[in-house]
């Protein structure tokens, strides 16, 4: 073992020394002459003072950053006032949309529906105003508003569907919504999670409707229900949320289609020949 | 349902066609990738019924936008993964340093580190513009982090003191054109590199103790508890501060862990420190029972 001894040594000497050092005592009585007490640390203590310089100008910099984090939160704090103001706008909409289940759509359901889109452009209006304080930030709040805009957007398509049976472009939403600037718009994505939603709403729909005695409304809605999944299909998603939402929709395609199935089998549809191919299709 | 599958898988086709083909072209020539989606967009029209075409209208500008929007992110989640790690290798690079050659490793680092932010900093600085700048953050976000942690990181070994944010914003300028507007490392970025940080440095103070270099080691100490304690009164202002709290913990770990070593110099190693200095470990090897080897 003797003559490993020297190549291991020199090996592995900072391995031993840094063990030696901080986890056993040397007994070696050899050291007691050299030893010095503290005078190590005693000079490292002049070295922390020589840096007093610095950590004055690493506070400060804490400090600025701290001013701006503030800063960006009282901002953040405003715009969730804000947001939560929309969301309530977006309930009392929902809450008047929702009489659609209860009977045949009236126009003055939608007059009162429509009441709150001015409200809810007014609250959009204030949003852009405060981001204006913030250029180029849009996304960096977006989180705070983007679930809320969704339903907002969903709520839009929906009444937009049902008063004229064609879907609700982005840029139509945007011009509802007053969100044509460039600072502050409608986010894509966010409009088609909203698309997603609404056509969530579409089986319930069709099932009061027909409950209601309207036969046609499960071909109409299934037409518009397959046109807008095929629309759907040409987008590359990425796994993402809206993935998530429009793998969901088929459920509802799905759910109209039997409808429509019910109600044709009965012969109940207003008359059996003048049924569309899209009807056809998703009837077999 | 046949029907439908026929022509839904048809329709796919077509789609991806339609899509595959900006995707190749679009970074060779802009002016290229236009006329493509435009013909894109007529090829898919021409196979659907006329009645709902307004929506395709509609969606192939949305599939269009998304497309575009997910090859920049793929652009900028790769330029963040080689900075992550070209970063990485000038970590590694510092941490080669022992008192007889601190002058050449910091040199190299310092040259590895401009490389990187040549190389690798100024591909995400075209990409990110305007909005996008926050919109792709989670995409470059690691990236960003690891170089704030290997510039610091740097920084510190060869000047003793915290390389601020506005220093490195400031070697970042030259990258941009002037005409558009610089790429600036934000403040959140910042911190959550300097939060890894004290990891780095908690290594650096054991590797320094071990080679005998105490006052380096009680430097990277205060230093490193300069950091944490600062870092302790900006943290519950950030905004997404769940990842940075997990850091602090670590944070802390690492700190302890300095100070720790310290301390068992302190109290026990004071003895043979100066022959740690005098270049002749092996004298004061052969103490050492066999037991410890």
């Amino acid at each position: 073992m003797q003559f490993m001894k020297p190549a291991f040594r020199n090996g592995f000497h900072c391995y031993t020394v840094s063990r030696s050092l901080l986890f056993t005592l040397n007994p070696n009585p050899f050291f007691a002459s050299s030893f010095r007490p503290i005078s190590r640390f005693s000079s490292s203590m002049a070295t922390t003072d020589d840096s007093s310089a610095p950590a004055l100008s690493l506070e400060k910099q804490f400090g600025e950053f701290r001013t701006q984090l503030e800063e960006s939160g009282t901002l953040r704090d405003r715009i969730r006032t804000v947001v939560s103001e929309i969301e309530s706008t977006t309930r009392l909409m929902y809450a008047s949309i929702l009489l659609v289940h209860h009977s045949r759509p009236t126009p003055e359901l939608f007059e009162k529906a429509k009441i709150q889109i001015h409200v809810l452009k007014e609250k959009y209006e204030l949003l852009a105003d405060i981001l204006r304080e913030c250029p180029g930030q849009y996304y960096r709040y977006h989180g705070d508003w983007r679930s809320e805009t969704q339903s907002v957007v969903s709520m839009l398509t929906f009444m937009h569907w049902l008063e004229t049976g064609q879907l609700l472009e982005h840029k139509q939403a945007e011009e509802k919504l007053g969100l044509n600037s460039l600072e502050f718009s409608l986010d894509v994505e966010d409009y088609l999670v909203g698309v997603c939603f609404m056509s969530n709403e579409l089986p319930r729909y069709v099932v009061n409707q027909v409950t209601a005695g309207d036969y046609d409304c499960p071909r109409k809605v299934l037409k518009f229900l397959t046109e807008l999944h095929a629309a759907f299909r040409m987008l590359n998603l990425r796994n993402d949320f809206l993935r998530k939402k429009f793998d969901g929709m088929k459920y509802d395609l799905r759910k109209v289609e039997e409808v429509y199935y019910d109600v044709k089998i009965r012969g109940l549809t207003p008359n059996g020949e003048s049924v569309g191919n899209q009807g056809t299709e998703g009837q077999s | 349902m046949l029907r439908i599958t026929v022509s839904s898988s048809l329709h796919r086709l077509s789609l991806f066609m339609a899509s595959d083909k900006p995707q190749r072209l679009h970074q060779i020539a802009g002016t290229n990738f236009q006329t493509t989606t435009k013909r894109a967009r007529t090829m898919t029209t021409a196979t659907l019924t006329t009645t709902d075409s307004a929506m395709k209208e509609a969606f192939s500008k949305y599939a269009e936008y998304l497309n575009n929007l997910n090859d920049k992110r793929e652009r900028v989640v790769k330029a963040s993964r080689d900075i992550t790690m070209n970063s990485k290798k000038v970590i590694f690079q510092v941490h080669r340093l022992s008192k007889y050659n601190k002058v050449e490793v910091l040199e190299k680092a310092e040259k590895d580190l401009a490389a990187v932010t040549n190389q690798y900093v100024s591909r995400l600085v075209k990409e990110l513009q305007g909005t996008d700048f926050w919109k792709l953050r989670r995409a470059y976000s690691p990236g960003i982090q690891e170089y704030v942690e290997a510039a610091t990181f740097c920084s510190f070994c060869k000047n003793g003191t915290l390389l601020k944010l506005d220093e490195i914003n400031s070697t970042l300028l030259p990258l941009s054109d002037p005409s558009l507007q610089p790429l600036q490392i934000n403040i959140l970025d910042y911190l959550l590199g300097l939060a890894d940080l004290t990891g780095e440095l908690m290594r650096l103070a054991i590797g320094r103790i071990s080679d005998g270099e105490l006052e380096f080691a009680e430097k990277i100490c205060s230093f490193a508890r300069d950091i944490y304690r600062e870092l302790t009164l900006v943290v519950p202002h950030m905004d997404d501060s769940y990842d940075m709290k997990t850091k602090m913990d670590t944070m802390l770990q690492s700190v302890m862990k300095i100070e720790n070593a310290c301390f068992s110099v302190h109290v026990r190693g004071s003895e043979y420190i100066p022959l740690l200095g005098s270049n002749d470990p092996s004298s004061f090897l052969v103490g050492i029972p066999d037991i410890e080897l």
